[in-house]
């Protein structure tokens, strides 16, 4: 798996088995965060005031990379699956899809950090 | 390169088997594995919008607008049977595509039958755990009682 040299189209494999292996370990956390709605509003409350830090935040928008990513490189797939003749532009597009994650995450991540930014103040 | 107007079954070169390279091309004869790669790529399209959308409006929405989420917030929402539907069809459509892309690493890297059996099985197990417990909150959430605490789990 980890050759010394490795493709950027091997490397985008790899990224989308590790963008959802990410994605799938937070939503079974998820899951359970979301059970203490059943034990009415001061549990879920209480829950809700340990997520509100720093480092949960930079998680998050790690998190949303890799949805953003996974996302993408998926749509890929199901385009050159479905219509075969669109493997002419392998290359291009999986670089497209790197491209096209960095540059979303650019304002989705200053929105994210606002509260913990200089600029967002609270 | 030329490729013809045959999608499947697609002969000689590999590559022209499993054109987006992906983990596996589509099985050829028809069975649970070739439903689940169709099922991996129509969920997939769903979960672009399902996931990308509840992500979207919990993070980016709810910080530009200057809300918090709090139990108000979910009382709110989940009053409202559309956002109900949604969380429940994300909630069933992301656990059935991330365990069985799981179920699929899982037996691309371990390869000897008994380990394999073992951690696959204890990962159905979860999953089916997981899934009742996210499935009887989404379900059983009801926005007269739920703020009493007077619901399943009091």
């Amino acid at each position: 798996m980890f050759r010394y040299r490795m493709s950027w189209s091997e490397l985008a494999w790899l990224g989308h088995r590790l963008s959802g292996v990410g994605v799938l370990i937070y939503l079974f956390m998820h899951i359970v965060e979301n059970a203490t709605l059943s034990f009415g509003p001061e549990v879920y409350d209480w829950t809700q005031t340990l997520f509100r830090n720093l480092p949960v935040r930079l998680g998050e928008i790690l998190l949303m990379a890799a949805l953003v990513y996974h996302s993408l490189n998926g749509l890929r797939v199901v385009l050159m699956d479905f219509w075969p003749a669109t493997t002419r532009w392998y290359r291009p597009l999986t670089y497209a899809v790197i491209v096209a994650t960095v540059v979303a995450m650019i304002p989705l991540s200053l929105i994210m950090i606002t509260p913990y930014a200089p600029w967002g103040g609270r | 390169m030329s490729v013809g107007r045959r999608i499947w079954p697609v002969e000689g070169d590999p590559l022209r088997r499993n054109p987006s390279r992906a983990a596996k091309a589509r099985p050829a004869e028809p069975g649970i594995e070739r439903f689940m790669w169709y099922f991996m790529r129509l969920s997939g399209l769903a979960l672009v919008i399902l996931a990308l959308g509840h992500m979207g409006i919990m993070h980016v929405l709810v910080q530009l607008t200057g809300q918090e989420i709090n139990f108000a917030f979910v009382l709110e929402r989940w009053g409202n049977p559309f956002w109900r539907i949604y969380d429940l069809l994300l909630l069933v459509l992301a656990l059935v595509h991330g365990v069985n892309g799981a179920r699929i690493i899982i037996g691309d890297y371990v390869v000897r039958g008994g380990l394999r059996g073992l951690l696959i099985g204890l990962l159905m197990a979860m999953a089916l755990v997981w899934m009742l417990l996210g499935l009887v909150v989404i379900l059983t959430f009801d926005p007269a009682t739920a703020p009493a605490n007077i619901g399943p789990f009091s």
